[in-house]
């Protein structure tokens, strides 16, 4: 009986260090870009205004910017920042997930890593949905859609230019407004 | 007007406002000799006192007083764009290296002097030995006003025009009397007229040189932050006799060369070095003497200038090759790219530009090959403009980070050597105005008096340049992991053993194997040890 106890709970413990050891990577994704930096930045922008679903760019930060007023070196990072009403809202509107507005806008970060290549980073939305019972679960299924849609590239179209925040001038530290949520 | 006293106040305020605004720019000028604590004010010079009308004029008069400057000026790379290499014995600079950005100066000097220290230099006819040809200006100048313009051999404007062509953008004619009572020491400012812009345009050309230098944050500059230690250029390039030290045709790269590298105050060498002010011992604190001895095969400059073009984009690339291309109209026309920066000209060609770039780095010992326009080439690799020379072992090499950049360029098919080929002009033959390679290259080559097959192709060139500026912060230097653990900063470089990125597959398994052992021994042994005392404590009761 012991013998079958234990070994359950190895096994559990295993599981939990196992699951935690993975976490990260189930939720969060990177790739990497064909672009460059500025390139990929534009693409995804104007990849999330042609997704339709409500979803309009709301900020584009540069936290590389504020690391280099402080007198300091960062590689470049760049987080486009949209959103949707159609998603935000029934979250925004349910008391007891509105906790969740935490998560919003639904950010893409675009940075250089130090083998000088461009990667993607996003959230796994379907998988953090899952979390938090059907209603949300439901919502970030179609965000997590749609944020494929983001990331689907055509090489052959030219370079679009970058969508500034028209608060903010040149992706500042601190980003700037925009439509959304 | 009802009250007669505001009246007169307003009256007097307008007609006072022209000289307060008068007051202002001496005072401002006043400020500037203040600062730079010289014991002459060029204003007070009567010399000065007179409505120049050419940049020689000006010379003239500054030789009623520095009567060795021009002469100095006339044996310095500045003057002569042209450096022997005593080492290759190859004639270098300007005047004859073929380049990959807008190639070469020959039969376009009225365009690329404007970046020469002297007036005039039109043609192959220019006056060397001419000491009113010396611009004094372009380097003393501290109004920020004097700019010379391209296509005028390296005069400033003498009066309004329009620049760029076409533009719409008016350049101002030169107060040349303004700038000349107010010259000083040369400032980032002035050396980076010409630096900050190499290659056509800001940032193309060096990756760490460009206009963010002027007014540089510390994070980009710390020798030259505004808010630091605000060096100008001169506090490296240490002149004397108008003889800027510090070239990339002399780079000074290891520690036995002992004779170009010197500590400051010594009259021999070089002090553009960062040797000359930090010693061969650079660090002091925790963990100095590990630091230390990597200062024998790195340069400094490759931990500590981590990424170069940290403010703004440099440009990476430039395809010659794709020049001409017309739009439906059939006019010229001009790409952007996402960050907005030329990405196409019909002019020149397709670029590509990038920030925060991490360098390439290479063995160099300080000599550098070129590929000149003499020398034969095989269009099926790609050609080296310059190749940095160095190895692990000629015991004179360090690691030192580079640009690479890349691009295609014309050649001549029949002989397999470069071009020369005219850009700029208002003839038929400048590939600017009339976007025929035949007519420019024939050009070109009858210019320098070289043979030429009458066919050309492209080929794929790249040019390295070595970085050295942009020094970031101490705690922004490359950290121990971005070398020491795969993938590494210095992965492609050879001969190099760097302890955590070199591994050998059985020699892993071996190891690990035995420290298996090892721990399957301890706690085998452990667990016998417990197993025996256990074994051999005598039960309650017994023995009494």
């Amino acid at each position: 009986m012991w013998k079958v106890l234990g070994g359950v709970i190895l096994g559990l413990l295993l599981a939990a260090g196992l699951a935690y050891s993975m976490m990260s990577r189930l939720m969060f994704t990177e790739t990497q870009s064909p672009f460059g930096m500025e390139e990929t930045v534009a693409r995804i922008q104007h990849n999330i205004q042609k997704t339709g679903n409500g979803w309009e760019l709301s900020g584009l930060r540069n936290p590389a910017k504020a690391v280099q007023k402080d007198g300091g070196n960062v590689l470049p990072v760049m987080m486009i920042e949209a959103c949707s009403t159609k998603y935000s809202k029934p979250i925004l509107k349910e008391d007891t997930v509105r906790f969740l507005s935490i998560l919003m806008p639904c950010k893409v970060s675009v940075y250089k890593k130090d083998d000088g290549k461009i990667y993607i980073g996003t959230m796994n939305a379907g998988l953090m949905g899952k979390m938090f019972g059907p209603l949300v679960g439901d919502v970030m299924s179609q965000v997590a859609e749609d944020q494929k849609k983001f990331l689907l590239f055509d090489p052959s179209t030219p370079a679009p230019p970058m969508i500034l925040p028209a608060a903010a001038g040149p992706a500042t530290g601190g980003g700037g407004g925009g439509g959304g949520c | 007007m009802r009250n007669p006293f505001l009246g007169a106040l307003l009256a007097l305020t307008l007609a006072l406002a022209p000289l307060a605004g008068a007051a202002t720019d001496a005072e401002a000028a006043s400020a500037a000799r203040a600062t730079a604590k010289s014991t002459a004010d060029h204003a007070a010079f009567k010399v000065l006192q007179q409505p120049f009308k050419s940049g020689p004029e000006v010379t003239r008069a500054c030789l009623t007083c520095h009567t060795e400057a021009a002469k100095q000026v006339h044996k310095s790379k500045h003057w002569t764009w042209e450096f022997l290499n005593p080492e290759t014995q190859q004639r270098l600079g300007k005047k004859h290296v073929i380049n990959n950005f807008c190639t070469a100066v020959p039969s376009n000097y009225e365009f690329c002097t404007a970046c020469h220290v002297g007036y005039g230099w039109k043609d192959e006819k220019f006056d060397f030995t001419a000491q009113e040809n010396v611009d004094c200006l372009v380097c003393h100048d501290t109004t920020g006003t004097y700019r010379k313009i391209p296509g005028l051999a390296g005069h400033p404007p003498y009066q309004d025009m329009e620049f760029p062509p076409k533009s719409g953008r008016i350049a101002k004619a030169t107060d040349l009397g303004k700038v000349a009572r107010a010259v000083g020491k040369s400032s980032r400012d002035t050396c980076g007229a010409c630096h900050f812009l190499g290659g056509g345009g800001d940032a193309v050309k060096h990756g760490d040189l460009d206009t963010s230098l002027k007014k540089p944050g510390k994070y980009l500059d710390v020798h030259m932050a505004k808010d630091g230690l605000n060096f100008t250029c001169g506090t490296c390039h240490m002149t004397s006799g108008h003889d800027v030290p510090g070239s990339r045709y002399g780079v000074t790269v290891a520690k036995s060369d002992a004779a170009r590298m010197h500590m400051r105050g010594r009259a021999e060498g070089n002090p553009a070095t960062c040797e000359s002010c930090h010693g061969d011992k650079p660090h002091k604190a925790r963990q100095a003497d590990r630091l230390n001895s990597h200062a024998t095969k790195l340069a400094c400059q490759t931990c500590h200038i981590p990424e170069f073009a940290r403010a703004q984009p440099t440009k990476m690339k430039w395809d010659w090759s794709t020049a001409g291309k017309m739009d439906e109209k059939g006019k010229p026309f001009k790409l952007k790219d996402s960050s907005g920066h030329e990405s196409y000209d019909s002019r020149k060609g397709d670029f590509s530009y990038e920030s925060n770039v991490i360098p390439t780095y290479v063995w160099f010992n300080g000599e550098v090959q070129y590929t000149l326009r003499e020398t034969r080439l095989d269009p099926s690799k790609v050609v080296e403009i310059n190749r940095f020379e160095g190895s692990p072992d000629d015991g004179k090499s360090k690691v030192w980070p580079i640009k690479r950049f890349v691009g295609k360029q014309p050649y001549d098919i029949g002989n397999n050597q470069l071009v020369v080929f005219h850009t700029y002009g208002q003839d038929d033959s400048a590939l600017w105005s009339n976007f025929n390679w035949d007519k420019a290259i024939e050009y070109g080559m009858r210019e320098i008096g070289a043979e030429y097959s009458g066919k050309f192709a492209f080929v794929s060139t790249e040019m390295s340049w070595p970085i050295t500026h942009m020094v970031a912060p101490k705690a922004d230097a490359l950290a121990c992991r971005q070398c020491h653990t795969p993938p590494g900063r210095l992965d492609n470089v050879p001969g190099l053993y760097i302890p955590g990125r070199h591994g050998n597959a059985l020699m892993d398994t071996l190891g690990w194997s035995l420290a298996g052992l090892t721990l399957l021994g301890v706690l085998g042994h452990g667990a016998g040890r417990i197993f025996a005392s256990r074994k051999a404590k005598p039960h309650e009761g017994e023995g009494k």
